[in-house]
């Protein structure tokens, strides 16, 4: 048997100077190629969690492990490299479409990655439902939709082996909504990426191999 | 032609008429500066005619601790005035602060002391601390500029900084600009001052030498040596503090410390 690609035990945190424990003893098992849906109400902590699991904060007790390793024990930037985080808001650098989706490779943890080309760049948006996007077109002036997908897809260039997706549609109209629901099953289905989404919609994944968990008394409960 | 002009008890108070103007206008248009022009007053006499008396002691002596602890009191005083403009509670940013203005400020005043204007021994009060003391009152706010701005930015772009960090950048990466605009905003000024140099004001220390009696072209001089100083030590210092500073921003994991609240 395989080990899982991510484990975490018995995972505590609560904010600086708060007496009250966002989660307690929590634990969780994820396999490679797995999708994991958490669900809960806002501010109890589902953000937090992705954002532990990637070391954008720090827990006050337990362990996180990517692929068997204590995640404190691997470089940030090869971290974040290997799984990579979508926050809830897309941010995007004031430059185009291109330059955006090419910032990852600027940073010193991904120069050994290759870039893509403007034709697989092309090709890509296209699979985002972004084909009236040109790659020259400043990336400010794109919808929320857009620049939520667009968000997606440049944490994608990197071929994470992990995707962290802090409720992807929290901000977007139903049709967009859509979109990005449907590229996520997609990513899933049929390139078997890991992925892990919160959110506190009603959707429900048609994912085979889905698993939807709800966040309840400071720790994780699968849904049968 | 040489004699130089003393300034009475008398003449002095007659200076007094420019702080009534100056209560006068926030006392009309209720600019509420009444109490900080009256304590600033007060202080400058103070302080100054202290100064005064500690510098006439200080000229002649042939003691260098005693001069070397001047320069320190004169650092720390600075850093306190850093600690009032600075408002930042997360990051303890003083000792670093204290440590990079003791160094680099020491060093530039020996250098100009010593080195430019060859005074034997490099302490020779009458350069050394006003070598020094210059370097600290100018950079000391091209500091504060720069720490208050980096401090200001990271937390307004703290999304920004975010994104940067999910796709694999290193602290250094995501910071980088920040970086670079604080170290910017706090050697503009200085830069701007060689600028207008000689064409849109006259400086302090070379009025003050030409009230003195001195030459000229010897106080340009002088002026030119001070204006070079004050953008190296500036540069330097600012460098320095901020590669210290943006280190204790960010935690073991590069994920930065600084909130909002």
């Amino acid at each position: 048997m395989t080990a899982p690609i991510l484990e975490i035990q018995d995972l505590s945190f609560s904010y600086d100077g708060a007496t009250e424990k966002i989660f307690s003893h929590l634990n969780l098992k994820v396999e490679e190629g797995e999708f994991l849906l958490v669900k809960g109400p806002s501010g109890k902590g589902k953000s937090t969690l992705l954002r532990l699991i990637c070391r954008l904060q720090q827990p006050r007790s337990g362990i996180i492990r990517y692929r068997s390793r204590d995640i404190t024990q691997i470089a940030p930037s090869t971290l974040r490299s290997s799984i990579s985080f979508v926050a809830q808001i897309p941010r995007m650098i004031d430059a185009s479409v291109k330059e955006n989706l090419l910032l990852p490779f600027s940073f010193e943890a991904n120069k050994a990655k290759s870039a893509p080309s403007d034709h697989s760049l092309s090709q890509m948006l296209r699979n985002f439902y972004l084909e009236s996007v040109p790659l020259t077109h400043s990336a400010m002036k794109l919808s929320i939709g857009q620049m939520q997908r667009l968000a997606i897809m440049r944490a994608i260039l990197l071929q994470p082996d992990i995707l962290l997706l802090d409720e992807p549609t929290s901000a977007l109209d139903p049709e967009s909504a859509g979109m990005v629901f449907s590229l996520i099953e997609r990513l899933n289905t049929n390139e078997g990426k890991t992925l892990i989404t919160v959110t506190h919609s009603d959707y429900v994944p048609q994912a085979p191999r889905a698993a939807v968990y709800r966040l309840h008394e400071r720790t994780l409960h699968q849904e049968k | 032609m040489n004699q130089i002009i003393d300034i009475s008890n008398w003449q002095l108070l007659l200076g007094l008429l420019f702080i009534l103007l100056a209560q006068i206008s926030s006392f009309v248009f209720h600019l509420g500066l009444n109490r900080d022009i009256a304590i600033g007053t007060v202080r400058t006499f103070a302080q100054l005619f202290l100064m005064g008396f500690v510098l006439t002691y200080i000229l002649e002596t042939e003691r260098m601790l005693l001069v070397v602890g001047v320069f320190l009191v004169m650092v720390v005083s600075a850093i306190f005035i850093i600690k009032g403009r600075v408002a930042e509670k997360q990051v303890s940013y003083l000792l670093p602060t204290f440590l990079t203005m003791l160094v680099s400020y020491f060093a530039t005043a020996m250098f100009v002391s010593g080195l430019i204007i060859g005074s034997s021994p490099w302490w020779e009060p009458r350069y050394f601390l006003p070598a020094g003391g210059m370097v600290i009152g100018n950079s000391m706010s091209a500091l504060a500029i720069s720490l208050e701005r980096f401090f200001r930015d990271l937390r307004q772009q703290r999304d920004q900084i975010e994104m940067q960090l999910s796709l694999g950048a290193g602290y250094r990466e995501a910071s980088a600009e920040i970086f670079r605009n604080s170290v910017k905003a706090g050697m503009i000024p200085s830069i701007n001052a060689m600028m207008g140099v000689g064409l849109v004001f006259i400086p302090g220390m070379m009025s003050g030498q030409i009230l003195a009696g001195i030459d000229p072209m010897i106080a340009i001089r002088y002026q030119i040596v001070v204006m070079l100083m004050l953008v190296g030590a500036t540069a330097l210092s600012s460098v320095t503090i901020m590669l210290l500073i943006r280190k204790r921003c960010f935690g073991s994991g590069e994920e930065l410390l600084l909130t909002s609240s």
